[in-house]
């Protein structure tokens, strides 16, 4: 009994380690802010913010770190394997297959990016304004989205395309208009349960719009999950994007794009004997996606206050 | 069908007098409502590309669409729980860890992905299993078209076993926090009894649950495992028809899909009532 009480545990040690820290005042030094710095504390959040960001940035200045036009046909380069002069080598017109998965970043996380962006315009406004305010229009656009969300999205999306036609713009229309019921859905339960709050009370004491309320003053605090929901549906937009344009009808074909460079693997020809076409861009759409994946539940952890350590 | 001759050659009297005689003219209420009627009484109009009637046409693709997902959900259903639970149990193990990692991977890597890796090593590499297809003429028996099955049900379970994995991981580990595990280690009862009997029961009802949501996949969730495949199934058929915009086609599959969720929704509710005691059915 006496050595379990004298004993010190590792987590005594820690505190001891802490209380020392604060005494010297040494704890008030870095990073302030606590969000930001558990999350630059997760390993795995970091390596995937440093990879999506090296990706983005090279897709931006995609000009200068390629030598070759990704839309230029050289009928002398056929299917060649890397080389110094053509990196990952060339696909089965001669277009460098280096060049076209950078240019084809480009698309890929415009409308991955874009249509989350999107859809929490629409989900997140609308979803702030309802839940708070409650009555019909609550209903009324709770009702809407259940009908949105009981398609399959896949099905869904397929539909409007059939109905709206294939270009890159309406892709990131449709994709907005089947995104937008979960980032709704879930801000306007924020909502719901962040009106009940007494500061809440307070403001409407002090006979503030409930417009004022809802978003200068409730939403701020609703705004971790959100972006975590954010986070995500970027991975999710740019998987369903390659998933179409491996279907042959998402994004239109002379446009490159990362699900449009692997359209040509669903030929076993290529797909048994010129790796160098589909094997980068498959694995340069797993790490992005992967890596957002992991900034999402990077920021999750930091901003989950259930979550807090 | 009219030959598209005859169509360019129509004047527009014919053309509108032939409009009239279809209904095309109505209002766009009174022709959805014919078509509504239409589809209660089992009559979804005919294939724009080949003139048969939409219903057979659907269910002539059902079975292939329903025995690949159901093999793909039946086998990651399995695999998930069981990976799941171990992975709660030797929580904070590298067995959990690499666990989770898969998990990881499994919703980030797009499935067609994996069913090109797949087909590249097994198919072309190793010729284990045939590269696509579902029935060669002449074979016609489940057991015949078994080896072509096993690819694209085992990638479709793949990565359904990620979410299931994940979802039992966390349902396990909550329920292992609660009163009642206390009570029954402290009478004494075995490790594995506590935990298959006692923990593993209660966590199993949100996994049920999930596995409810996944029904609809039945028919949604396979379009491009088929595609990979060439799975002659109702999703393959989807993605022709709106290549073609064989929009009485679309309609049907969408509305069978959009069916498979309502049913699933409310068997969930029915399931959720009968195994959890603190849900009752009013």
């Amino acid at each position: 009994m006496e050595t379990s009480i004298n004993k010190k545990t590792s987590l005594d040690r820690k505190f001891d380690k802490l209380r020392e820290l604060e005494e010297t005042g040494k704890s008030r030094k870095g990073i302030q802010n606590r969000a930001l710095r558990k999350m630059l504390s997760n390993k795995l959040a970091v390596i995937g913010l440093v990879f999506v960001s090296i990706v983005i940035v090279a897709s931006i200045i995609a000009p200068l770190i390629c030598k070759y036009d990704p839309q230029k046909v050289n009928l002398r380069m056929i299917l060649k394997p890397p080389s110094s002069e053509h990196i990952l080598g060339t696909d089965k017109v001669g277009r460098d297959v280096y060049a076209r998965i950078i240019y084809g970043g480009r698309i890929s996380i415009l409308v991955g990016l874009g249509s989350a962006l999107g859809a929490a315009l629409i989900g997140v406004s609308i979803g702030a304004y309802t839940g708070y305010r409650g009555g019909w229009i609550d209903s009324l656009i709770l009702r809407i989205s259940e009908i949105v969300m009981a398609f399959p999205q896949i099905i869904l999306v397929l539909l409007l395309v059939a109905i709206l036609g294939q270009s890159l713009m309406n892709l990131m229309v449709i994709f907005t208009l089947t995104g937008w019921g979960g980032l709704f859905r879930m801000t306007r339960a924020q909502m719901l349960s962040l009106r009940e709050e007494e500061y809440v009370q307070a403001l409407q004491a002090f006979g503030l719009s409930s417009f004022r309320i809802s978003f200068k003053h409730v939403l701020p605090n609703a705004l971790g999950p959100i972006m975590v929901n954010i986070t995500l549906s970027t991975a999710m937009f740019i998987l369903q994007e390659a998933g179409l344009s491996f279907l042959g009808l998402g994004v239109p074909l002379n446009i490159p794009t990362w699900g449009n460079i692997l359209n040509v693997a669903i030929d076993l020809r290529i797909l048994e004997d010129f790796w160098w076409v589909w094997m980068p861009v498959a694995v340069m759409i797993s790490l992005f996606v992967l890596g957002i994946n992991f900034i999402g539940d990077g920021l999750r952890d930091s901003t989950d206050p259930s979550l807090q350590g | 069908m009219i030959p598209i001759e005859a169509m360019r050659d129509m004047t527009p009297e014919a053309l509108n007098s032939m409009r009239e005689a279809l209904g095309l003219n109505d209002p766009f209420l009174i022709r959805y409502f014919r078509w509504l009627i239409g589809v209660l009484q089992g009559d979804f109009g005919y294939s724009f590309a080949s003139g048969v009637a939409i219903k057979d046409l659907v269910l002539d693709r059902l079975p292939a669409t329903l025995e690949l997902s159901l093999f793909a959900l039946l086998l990651s259903t399995i695999i998930g729980t069981f990976f799941g639970t171990i992975s709660a149990l030797k929580r904070g193990s590298a067995i959990d860890n690499s666990f989770t990692v898969f998990g990881m991977l499994g919703v980030s890597i797009p499935e067609f992905i994996f069913g090109l890796l797949a087909i590249v090593l097994f198919s072309l590499q190793l010729k284990w299993f045939p590269v696509g297809g579902r029935l060669m003429p002449g074979y016609e028996t489940f057991w015949d078209h078994l080896p072509h099955l096993i690819l694209p049900a085992s990638v479709l379970s793949l990565i359904m076993t990620a979410g299931v994995m994940r979802y039992t991981r966390s349902s396990m580990l909550d329920s292992m926090n609660r009163e009642f595990i206390k009570t029954a280690r402290s009478k004494g009862i075995p490790e594995w009894r506590v935990n298959f009997l006692h923990g593993f029961r209660v966590a199993l009802i949100p996994v049920i649950v999930l596995i409810g949501f996944r029904l609809p996949m039945l028919i949604g969730g396979t379009v491009i495992i088929e595609q990979v495949f060439q799975w002659p199934g109702v999703g393959e058929q989807f993605v022709l028809a709106v290549r073609g915009r064989n929009y009485p086609l679309i309609m049907m599959i969408a509305f069978l899909s959009v069916n498979a969720v309502l049913i699933a929704s409310f068997l969930i509710d029915l399931l959720t009532a009968l195994l959890d005691p603190r849900v009752k059915l009013e």
